[in-house]
């Protein structure tokens, strides 16, 4: 991630968490084009340890000026060990540490914003995530008091219970005395659940992240749909800068339809507009000054909106174009017959198609990935058969790709066991025949048909309870569990009748904003009696997760 | 002192003092009298009369004369704690003769500091408890001196000694087991110290000592309990240091979690040595991914080829015959890339395959492409693809045809329809319509953009959701009569 300058008061904080070469480019250009004399570098350890060379040299020959270090998400030892080593340690007027464990990204989302975890996690048994995300869970507890009740399923999850129940441990004798806010956290592992990132996000939220990519709360958008049209400007060049757009619920009209299926945002759009137009109309009844003054009052507030509806009409326009395209509409068929298990033991000739077109390497494996997990694992020839397509048409060099993702089990061939796929999705009633897209009545209307599993598992934990579906927990990768923590007497929480539970659910490598969105669904449902908060290493979708997977060494030959 | 021998004359007195308002003042000089004294019963005299005022003044304030308005009640009791502990530490057993005045200078803190100096623990821990110090700073802070004393007590075993500490400090809040460990270790009993560390629940506090008593080891699997992975790699580097290379590869081994976080690092920082661990391992397939991903980074191709052999070697000791046979694959195709640039000066190398074929076809060398499309076994479908995408790209047209003709085509052939549509070549892509299998006419002749044909194939097969599509394509206006005909058609389909 890469934040803003941010201005805090005459000092100038730098928040860069790149790779280090880039956060020296940029650390230079500031030092040389500011005034300012304390110029604060914020440096990822693990990155800055990767490529430290570059970063020090850097460093060293700006000895003149004021040095200081902070380490994000927190202090290394190592970094400061080999800093020492080259000599360069005591060149900084200040080492510290900037805190950057959960990153609030809405009223009910935090991110740690985590790149690699799911990677690190998975396939290289690095868990250093985790343990940032334990410390972060720490800090919240502090914050927002004990957590009474922790449920977890997956190999990762135990692990941050393990780690949270031995900090607290740690910090025995400096309790804070808060009333606790949430009365259950439960940590899910990505890898209990790897279908739902690979299927296409339906939301209008989910769409516009698989179509444009949503980074850090802002869209890119390609300009030419948000050109102004001004009278008397005709024949004005079009932009070619991207339009950037900030996404969260502070706008108004993004927050009722970011969750919507994609399919009932058109509808959506235009009662608005018909809302907004209906009070500007409202101006040929102001008689009075009076009337007057208070149609001005709400001028500001009218206009803001009315340039929300153009933006998202633009969006909404552009996600059309793409979502109405044949090509969408096959491989969306695909993936739901993946889904509801048809044919997902032999060679999809539609797979064969596309690779033999030469459509994007992401997509290929997307659909492949999804077929091994919707059949728990594929027929070795089958399998083979596509990794060959694959590297013959892509290139050798992914087969370390290909490795990779057979080590995390996102591919593999089917072992002796019986693929327990199908009945995993009958108990957990993952597949919904007719899910309603306008009025939904259940979570499935994120996928038009496919309820997640993550979202299934924290609703039947909800209710009834994880017990009743033990059989199913069990074909699930990795234990589950239940832990308790004691509150301090007299912090109990007695709730009131009618009163929320809340629950916060933290993704262990990754949560997609579909997910989200049938999360929020779950707590705005009238009977639901639940309230979640959403938590994750990193708000993913299946192309940047498949990404993080990926490892394609570049050609050297000249 | 007159109201001591219940003498009227004490109602007067207080009286007096009251008129002229001074009775406030009076209580404060009482009580600050008791606190210079010395004589525990003069004290209690002096705050007793004190304290009679008080009530005196409280029950005449009942009466609605308030003599004494606001006079603090803390005054006093603080006076009576602090006298309390003053006339502890003044016992003779004690010995710490302090005035009030002194000690207020001086703070509890430092009270309690001196009695911990004078080995006085017991009575420390009672001050502290009295005074409600806080735990942290009073309680534990005295145990925890207390536990560095008793470490250094030679005459008793590290058994009695660890124990002794464990049971005292147990409830103890905030205690740090690794200063009194460090004490341990720095009187010489080691074996102490470790058994003391055991108490400490934090890692971060442990692991530093462990390595600076030389117990590795154990101080890495401590790092690994912690979970920070920071802590971890501290202490693999403070071993990379200090053991040679085969006890380090040794230790490490016992310690899956530190040994793939080393070679994360080794992956950043030294290539050689992850080769070396991978060897020790006997891991051939990563040796394998080693020597691919190596072959990547050389610029001469024969020292990349050189690479992939070594890749292919251990991916057959691993048993993964898929990857030393693509390895194998990958290598061939090097050879002929390196062979065909030589003798025909195309730019191939380090194209894939499916690009290798498509640049050959493009340039004609169609013989080529034959030779590998068998050698490598290419599956037909896709060879089809291929070469009616090449043969589109260069506009032969002449040239699709005959291949359509050539064999029957394993892919249909509505993809030869939408190539040409693709390439805006509707008449071409009219030929291939009526090849099209009857499931897939209804999208080629909408493909041509033929909505009458479209209409007639989906109405023969009867399908409703073709007939729909086509509906959907048909403008109102100008194709009213087929509108007419395809619902007709939809409704006999549909009750049927």
């Amino acid at each position: 991630i890469c934040f803003a300058l941010l201005c805090h008061r005459t000092k100038l904080i730098l928040i860069l968490e790149c790779q280090a070469t880039k956060t020296c480019r940029k650390y230079v250009d500031l030092a040389t084009n500011t005034d300012n004399a304390n110029v604060k570098v914020l440096i990822d350890p693990k990155q800055f340890s990767r490529n430290e060379a570059n970063g020090i040299i850097i460093i060293d020959k700006l000895q003149p000026r004021d040095f200081h270090i902070l380490f994000v998400p927190r202090r290394s030892l190592l970094c400061e060990q080999r800093l020492k080593e080259k000599g360069v340690l005591n060149s900084f007027t200040n080492i510290d540490e900037y805190i950057l464990d959960l990153i609030p990204y809405d009223g009910d989302l935090l991110s740690m914003e985590s790149e690699s975890s799911f990677r690190e996690c998975y396939l290289e048994n690095d868990q250093t995530s985790l343990y940032h995300a334990a410390k972060g869970l720490m800090t919240l507890q502090a914050l927002y008091g004990t957590i009474p009740q922790i449920f977890g399923k997956g190999e990762c999850a135990r692990h941050v219970a393990n780690m949270m129940l031995r900090m607290k441990r740690e910090f025995a004798g400096s309790q804070t005395q808060i009333l606790p806010v949430f009365d259950t956290l439960l940590l899910l592992d990505r890898n209990v659940d790897l279908l739902t990132p690979l299927a296409t996000q339906l939301t209008y939220e989910g769409l516009i992240d698989e179509i444009f990519g949503i980074t850090n709360g802002y869209v890119k958008l390609p300009p030419e749909k948000f050109a102004q049209k001004k009278q008397g400007e005709g024949g004005k060049e079009l932009p070619t800068e991207p339009k950037k757009l900030q996404l969260n619920s502070a706008e108004e009209l993004y927050a009722e339809i970011r969750d919507k299926n994609f399919n009932a945002v058109g509808a959506a759009l235009s009662k608005k507009a018909k809302i907004i137009s209906a009070a500007f109309e409202e101006r040929h009844n102001a008689k009075t000054v009076g009337e007057i003054k208070q149609f001005v009052s709400q001028l500001p507030h009218m206009q803001a909106a009315r340039s929300s509806l153009a933006n998202h009409t633009s969006i909404a326009e552009l996600i059309k174009d793409i979502t109405t395209s044949e090509d969408f509409f096959d491989s969306l068929t695909v993936e739901q017959e993946f889904m509801t298990g048809v044919d997902t033991d032999k060679v999809s000739t539609y797979i064969e198609d596309c690779i033999a077109q030469k459509d994007p390497l992401i997509k290929i494996l997307r659909l492949v990935c999804m077929q091994s997990v919707c059949n728990n694992g594929l027929k070795q020839k089958v399998l083979d058969y596509y990794k060959k397509e694959i590297l013959q048409t892509y290139g050798y060099k992914h087969i370390l790709t290909l490795k990779n993702l057979e080590r995390v089990g996102l591919l593999k061939p089917q072992s002796t066991m019986r693929n327990n796929y199908p009945t995993i999705r009958k108990t957990l009633k993952l597949w919904m025949e007719d899910a309603n897209e306008q009025n939904p009545n259940d979570i499935s209307y994120v996928y038009s048909g496919y309820a997640p599993l993550s979202v299934r598992l924290t609703q039947v934990l909800a209710r009834p309870g994880w017990r009743s579906i033990e059989e199913v927990l069990k074909m699930l990768p990795g234990p589950h569990f239940e832990e308790r923590q004691q509150v301090p007497t007299g912090l109990h929480k007695k709730r009131q009748p009618g009163e929320n539970r809340t629950i916060l659910v933290f993704f262990l490598g990754g949560v997609t904003y579909a997910e989200i969105a049938a999360l929020r669904f779950l707590s705005n449902m009238e009977d639901s009696g639940t309230e979640y908060i959403i938590a994750a290493t990193k708000l993913i979708n299946g192309t940047s997760w498949i990404k993080s997977l990926m490892d394609s060494p570049e050609e050297n030959l000249p | 002192m007159t109201w001591l021998w219940h003498s009227q004359k004490a109602d007067e007195y207080l009286r007096e003092i009251k008129e002229q308002s001074l009775l406030s003042e009076a209580v404060r000089q009482c009580v600050e009298a008791a606190g210079h004294e010395h004589e525990p019963e003069t004290q209690k005299t002096l705050l007793r009369v004190s304290h009679t005022v008080y009530s005196f003044s409280l029950q005449a304030a009942s009466f609605g004369k308030c003599f004494l308005s606001n006079f603090p009640p803390e005054q006093f009791v603080s006076m009576c704690r602090d006298l309390r502990v003053l006339n502890a530490v003044r016992d003779y057993t004690v010995g710490i003769p302090l005035s009030l005045t002194q000690f207020k200078q001086m703070t509890i803190q430092v009270l309690i500091d001196r009695l911990v100096y004078r080995k006085l623990y017991p009575l420390a821990i009672e001050v502290c408890c009295y005074l409600k110090t806080p735990e942290y700073q009073g309680v534990s802070r005295v145990l925890k001196h207390w536990a560095c004393y008793k470490v250094q007590q030679k005459e008793e075993s590290d058994e009695v000694i660890a124990k002794a500490v464990s049971v005292k400090l147990a409830d103890a809040a905030g205690i740090s087991y690794s200063e009194i460990a460090t004490k341990a270790y720095e009187s010489g009993r080691t074996e102490l110290a470790i058994k003391l560390l055991e108490f400490e629940p934090r890692s971060g506090e442990q692991v530093p000592l462990l390595l600076k008593m030389k117990k590795s080891p154990l101080a890495l699997s401590k790092a690994i309990e912690s979970g920070d992975t920071d802590l971890v790699y501290t202490v693999v580097m403070y071993l990379k240091n200090e053991l040679n290379r085969g006890d380090f590869f040794m230790m490490l081994r016992n310690q899956p979690v530190a040994l793939s976080l080393y070679k994360q690092f080794c992956k950043h920082q030294e290539q050689d040595t992850l080769k070396d661990l991978f060897n020790q391992d006997d891991d051939h397939e990563e040796l394998g991914n080693f020597y691919v991903k190596a072959s990547y980074k050389e610029q001469r191709l024969e020292a990349r080829i050189a690479h992939l052999q070594s890749a292919v070697d251990e991916y057959y000791k691993a048993k993964k015959e898929f990857s030393a046979k693509t390895t194998e694959d990958e290598m061939r195709l090097l050879r002929f890339q390196r062979k065909l640039e030589e003798e025909k000066g195309e730019q191939l190398v380090g194209f894939s395959l499916h690009d290798t074929m498509t640049t050959l076809l493009s340039v004609g060398l169609h013989k080529h492409v034959e030779q590998l499309y068998k050698d490598f076994r290419v599956p037909d479908k896709r060879f089809w693809w291929l070469r009616l995408k090449a043969l589109a790209e260069k506009e032969d047209w002449e040239e699709l045809e005959k291949f359509s003709k050539s064999k029957k085509s394993p892919i249909g052939y509505l993809p030869f329809v939408e190539v040409c549509i693709k390439h805006h070549n509707k008449y071409e892509a009219r030929k291939y319509v009526s090849k099209v299998t009857l499931e897939q006419k209804v999208k080629a002749h909408l493909a041509v953009g033929d909505v009458e044909g479209a209409a007639e194939a989906a109405i023969e097969r009867r399908n409703e959701s073709e007939i729909g599509t086509v509906l959907s394509r048909c403008a109102a206006t100008t194709d009213h009569l087929l509108v007419e005909r395809l619902n007709r058609a939809k409704a006999t389909v549909a009750k049927k």
